[in-house]
């Protein structure tokens, strides 16, 4: 395959990132952008999102990195099994995975009635929205902590105890520095892919019932939101705006993480600087 | 002064046993652990340091058991061969991290005074990766020292240096630990470092001490593969090669001379003669070489090889020729077997 033909076929990839988000713009134009961008029920929607995909990914940090670290690190009978776990929910349909967390989290079954009775109700709820989200996404955070620490060479933390840390200073002060970027990138995936999440949605957590109030009025996740905007009789024109506003609200918090990382809170080897 | 002991110490990493090793290293001297790859050395060094356990035997300073404590209450200045420094630190506090871990109110200020040491103020802001490799070394010295340890456990920290660049770290190294009486137990292969700062050397093979005393007494003591080579001896020849030449003219008797490791055939034992008929054989010349100060044979005896060099009246023999050779063998070093006895 000479350069040309390369340069095309790669050319041609991009285009087809790209330009469907030119034409959705286009087709939206300024006055429906800001029609959407100032519907009460859409921004409702979108802060709801942001705080169930915010709690997800705190979640996916805490459980997440430490199996990553521990894959990284240790060889243990049932390793394969684990890395095989982790991989599960990037191949498993997400329709099924909103199914299969119903049935483990039926509002009347002792899961579901036990999630309730801690004042975490799943089903219609927003805890649903985060379980789905942390099952569909926490998958990214394992995987990126997993190569980043891999890359953090184990006799420079030895150094590091040899010089009087202990343990767990090492840890914080050399390993976690280093793979820092690489778990904000995980963190930065899990993310993306939960609210672009929908087909699990759909299963548990169509019409969130805010549990506690001060989570808000009703309302849905914003996928679903978009989604019910479709299905409404003439709704592509305000389906496509509210993308759009979806789409901005994304890039959004894409380019501040683009943005802290130029600030020079990385070191040019990628680590957090400290 | 401090003082280190290591007495009967044993452990084993899967096949791999190393010990009983029995070490006294006293303050203000380098010892210095040579040995083959694979023999360990990096492994003792571990579990000195307290990486590795042991399964055996004590490492005591000051006559203070200390193989119970992690490597972080040691007190070791460990540095490994590719020196552990923080990627994400600049020099200055690469520096002053074990200052800043026991909570040092200046450490800056302490910092400051080691790297002024050993020259590395006008680098204080760089990140490692924008050092050349003699001034990483530097980094990684001034770093271990700067943590005040009581023992510096430091492998092949030199290796990647030029020989200017190394000539003056080795004076700063001696320098220091003389000055602060500090113990250093050096792994290397070079024999420069090893002469230069070693009050004395240990050589490990297959996980056990085959030789420890002053260096002069490693030149005059049984030698065995590693350390004539260790020690510059080029013409080596393991009981096979001299087998196979034992019909030569000098074969039987190289073979009769021959330790259960071979033999070496040191320069003083070797002379040569541009006349065919000018030695106790013939040898024919594979290739000449000279570089400015000095020249160098190859020779081909049968099956053998041999390699003679000189300082002066360049040879006129061209590759091809037939020279004679002559081998003194009252002058020839049998080689012990690299597995014998400890020395």
């Amino acid at each position: 395959m000479g350069p040309f033909v390369g340069a095309v076929l790669s050319a041609s990839l991009i285009l087809l990132f790209v330009l469907p988000l030119v034409v959705l713009f286009l087709y939206v134009g300024w006055s429906g952008f800001v029609q959407e961008a100032t519907n009460d029920g859409f921004l409702t929607s979108i802060r709801f999102t942001l705080l169930a995909s915010g709690i997800a990914v705190g979640l996916g940090l805490l459980t997440g990195v430490p199996l990553g670290y521990l894959l990284a690190r240790y060889r243990f009978r049932g390793r394969s099994f684990v890395e095989s776990a982790v991989l599960l929910p990037v191949v498993i349909p997400h329709l099924v995975v909103g199914i299969a967390l119903l049935l483990l989290f039926a509002p009347d079954g002792p899961v579901g009635r036990f999630m309730a009775g801690l004042g975490l109700p799943v089903f219609d709820a927003i805890w649903g929205v985060v379980l789905v989200m942390l099952y569909v996404g926490a998958s990214y955070v394992v995987l990126a902590s997993q190569l980043a620490f891999r890359a953090v060479d184990p006799e420079v933390v030895d150094t590091a105890r040899s010089l009087g840390a202990s343990p767990g200073e090492a840890f914080a002060t050399v390993t976690l520095p280093q793979s820092a970027r690489g778990i904000a990138t995980g963190a930065l995936l899990m993310w993306a892919r939960g609210v672009s999440e929908i087909g699990g949605f759909l299963i548990l957590a169509y019409a969130i019932a805010p549990s506690p109030p001060w989570f808000g009025p009703p309302t849905a996740p914003a996928s679903v939101y978009i989604y019910d905007l479709y299905q409404s009789s003439g709704g592509l024109e305000a389906a496509a705006a509210a993308s759009c506003v979806l789409v901005l609200v994304a890039l959004a918090i894409f380019l501040a993480v683009r943005l802290v990382d130029r600030a020079g809170l990385y070191t040019p080897r990628g680590g957090w600087l400290s | 002064m401090t003082g280190v002991t290591v007495r009967n110490l044993e452990l084993e990493r899967g096949e791999f046993r190393l010990g009983p090793i029995d070490l006294a290293m006293e303050g203000g001297t380098a010892t210095i652990l040579l040995g083959p790859s694979g023999a360990g050395k990096t492994t003792l060094l571990r579990a000195i340091a307290g990486f590795l356990g042991v399964r055996e035997g004590s490492i005591e300073v000051d006559g203070v058991p200390v193989d119970r404590e992690p490597p972080e209450r040691r007190g070791f200045g460990f540095v490994p061969p590719s020196l552990g420094l923080f990627p994400h630190r600049r020099v200055a506090r690469n520096v002053s991290y074990p200052l800043e871990i026991a909570g040092a109110s200046d450490a800056s200020a302490q910092a400051r005074r080691w790297m002024e040491r050993f020259d590395l103020v006008p680098l204080a802001h760089r990140y490692p990766h924008e050092l050349s490799s003699g001034q990483q070394q530097r980094v990684a010295m001034a770093r271990a020292l700067a943590a005040h340890p009581r023992f510096l456990l430091w492998d092949e920290p030199l290796s990647a240096l030029d020989v200017e660049s190394r000539d003056v770290l080795l004076r700063l190294v001696r320098e220091l630990i003389e000055r602060e009486g500090l113990p250093l137990l050096l792994v290397t292969h070079d024999p420069t470092t090893a002469f230069s700062l070693g009050s004395r050397l240990v050589v490990l093979d297959e996980g056990r001490i085959r030789f420890q005393g002053r260096p002069e007494e490693l030149a005059r003591g049984p030698l065995n593969r590693f350390t004539a080579r260790f020690l510059g001896y080029e013409n080596l020849y393991a009981p096979h090669e001299l087998a196979a030449a034992s019909d030569l003219p000098l074969g039987a008797a190289l073979a009769r001379a021959a330790g259960p490791g071979g033999l070496v055939i040191p320069a003083e034992a070797l002379r040569w003669s541009a006349e065919r008929w000018g030695g106790d054989a013939s040898a024919r010349v594979r290739s000449v070489r000279w570089s400015s100060a000095a020249w160098s044979i190859d020779l081909e005896l049968g099956s053998l090889r041999l390699h003679v060099v000189g300082a002066h009246d360049a040879p006129s023999v061209r590759p091809g020729a037939v020279v004679g050779v002559g081998i003194d063998l009252s002058k020839v070093k049998p080689l012990e077997s690299s597995s014998g006895p400890a020395g």
